[in-house]
């Protein structure tokens, strides 16, 4: 494994470890160089393929996209995550002429997330219907809720009282579980969002 | 409707042209085992092409997901592999244990091993009843669906639901396994024996199931690791990955058990290993009922679990734990984590994304029948229609799995 992680740096990658889980970031011109290492390495098996969308996570400075190629050898007991950051509009080259089974994988992340592989032989969305527009797993795609309606024409806008749980905001009572890095224990609390009803309009 | 290439024919009767067939197979059939299309092209009843369609069971539950709590999203992990749940769940749970640093007891490791196997030993059931429902065996459905109930009756005795589980929790159980678990789980193991060499007898050395199956559909080994196969019908490629013994995880580095890989790659090897692997998870069950011993059943963490009940009666804070928990979850660190695990069918795994809040920023499942439908091509391709049907049952896709 040191040997890959050599190899890999001197494509320009650059390594994170979390909880025992190492990745390694590489450029995207090294991308199929890296995926090659990694096999001649004996990591042979690709798992998966998937993209991450880091338009809303807090903090991130760096571009939108990622795209996370997951590969094991075949005893199952190494694995290596190789990511490639990516911004709107930017391709990647297929992996398919390395693996055949990547086919789907990178269908499916097209669909999802909107990240065109240049050289697929049938780049087809795969779960979504064929009329939908949009990349679904995008953070900006609409959830499509209905709002809750209760007297006095209040009503409750779901995806802002989700973010009040979510810890994007400080939510109904500024609690946080004491689980959470860096938030400090004595926020204010805030009231619950409610808003006004949005006046008719046309009539 | 027919389409395609003209073949060319000269035969000793005189020359002819001919063109490729397409036909439609699915989405609603049985034969697919779920909404699957497959797009054919037939020379003859050979089969030049296969394509599938994918999709109509989309259902977005990896959105859905990252917008409920963490908690919550046990409910929705086993409805993508209904037949499998516990799989899913502990998959899912696993992600966020790593996530949030929970130390799980062991009486709640042991009895998620049981059910975990038990779900597989019924899910290979099901395998077994339909894939010989497909090759016009009516009878071995109804054996098969005998011992799958009284596993059912199981799963519903402990979680209270027959499918869609959800019994499993960050830390731990949901509840304790009720009075009686562990005789009505040896009441199982006792019979089950029996029935094997019953299905070893019929089945696996039938002179049809053998002609229908032996030599049909090849993978090699190379084609499997090339094609991102996992599972059992990796392990019928020679391949020999299993997540229970390359990266042990709720304690399997325990227990005694061998993993069944066959070099043939052909179906006759996709169902025997779903036989031998019954037996070793069986096998894996009655070890860790042997060692179940009474104890707590989830992490005593008041951050990440539930206070018990009667706490609640008479303690303020465990009434402000209990009440934080159910509104808003906990909160876990940031990261991401991935724990593979074994399903029925492949390589399980979420990738789970944590910014902080309750909610998983994202959640990416790698779902093993989705990538295990791509080997349907190639090992169909050259064979015959009628062989097809029984291929797509030996690879054991599970549609909800497919299309998540």
């Amino acid at each position: 494994m040191s040997a890959l992680l050599e190899r890999l740096a001197e494509l320009g990658g650059v390594q994170h470890e979390f909880k025992g889980m190492t990745s390694v970031t590489v450029p995207k011109r090294a991308v199929l160089d890296a995926l090659r290492a990694a096999r001649a390495d004996g990591l042979e098996m690709l798992t998966d393929i998937h993209g991450m969308d880091y338009l809303t996570y807090p903090g991130h400075t760096g571009k939108r996209f990622a795209v996370i190629y997951n590969v094991h050898d075949v005893a199952g007991r190494r694995r290596l995550f190789i990511r490639v950051d990516l911004d709107d509009g930017e391709t990647l080259p297929t992996a398919t002429g390395l693996w055949s089974g990547a086919s789907f994988l990178e269908r499916e992340t097209f669909d999802m997330m909107g990240v065109v592989f240049d050289g697929h032989p049938d780049l087809r969305k795969l779960l979504t219907p064929e009329d939908l527009e949009g990349h679904p797993h995008r953070k900006d795609f609409p959830l499509g809720e209905t709002p809750t309606l209760f007297g006095d024409g209040r009503f409750l806008d779901p995806a802002s009282f989700r973010a009040g749980l979510s810890g994007r905001d400080q939510g109904l009572t500024g609690w946080k579980g004491g689980a959470r890095d860096g938030v400090v224990a004595s926020q204010t609390p805030k009231a619950p969002g409610t808003a006004q009803r949005p006046e008719k309009s046309g009539s | 409707m027919s389409k395609g290439t003209v073949v060319k024919h000269d035969t000793e009767l005189g020359a002819f042209d001919t063109q490729h067939m397409r036909i439609n197979v699915g989405p609603q059939h049985p034969s697919t085992h779920g909404v699957l299309r497959l797009v054919v092209d037939l020379d003859g009843e050979r089969i030049v092409s296969l394509r599938p369609h994918v999709g109509y069971l989309h259902t977005g539950f990896e959105k859905t997901m990252e917008n409920r709590t963490y908690q919550q999203g046990v409910t929705y992990s086993n409805r993508m592999d209904y037949v499998n749940g516990f799989a899913h769940d502990l998959a899912y749970i696993l992600g966020v244990e790593k996530l949030i640093g929970a130390r799980v007891p062991e009486r709640a490791q042991r009895v998620r091993v049981i059910l975990t196997e038990l779900n597989r030993i019924a899910s290979h059931l099901v395998f077994f009843g339909t894939t010989l429902l497909d090759m016009g065996a009516l009878t071995p459905f109804f054996y098969t669906m005998r011992e799958r109930e009284v596993l059912q009756d199981i799963f519903e005795s402990v979680s209270g639901v027959r499918m869609n589980y959800g019994y499993y929790r960050a830390g731990g159980l949901y509840r304790d396994v009720p009075e009686g678990f562990e005789e009505h789980v040896r009441g199982f193991l006792d019979s089950f024996p029996r029935y094997i060499d019953q299905y070893k007898t019929l089945w696996m050395e039938n002179d049809i199931l053998l002609a229908r199956t032996k030599g049909v559909a090849v993978l090699t080994r190379e084609q499997a690791i090339d094609l991102c196969l996992t599972g059992p019908s990796a392990r019928a490629s020679g391949v020999e990955l299993d997540y229970r013994k390359g990266q042990p995880y709720s304690g399997y580095d325990d227990y005694d058990f061998h993993v069944p890989v066959y070099t043939e790659g052909d179906i006759w090897a996709r169902l025997a290993v779903r036989m031998d692997e019954m037996v070793e998870s069986a096998y894996i069950v009655r070890q860790a009922l042997d060692r179940l011993e009474p104890g707590p059943i989830i992490d005593p963490d008041r951050r990440i679990s539930l206070p018990p009940r009667r706490e609640l009666e008479n303690s303020m804070e465990a009434v402000i734990f209990h009440f934080k928990l159910v509104t808003e979850g906990f909160h876990p660190p940031r990261g991401e984590v991935y724990v593979p695990t074994e399903s029925a069918r492949g390589e399980l795994g979420y990738y789970i994304v944590s910014d902080g809040g309750s909610m998983p920023y994202r959640v990416k499942v790698r779902a093993p029948s989705l990538a295990n439908l791509q080997s349907l091509e190639p090992s169909s391709k050259g064979g015959l229609f009628a062989d097809m049907v029984i291929n797509i049952a030996s690879f054991d896709p599970v549609l909800g799995d497919v299309d998540k």
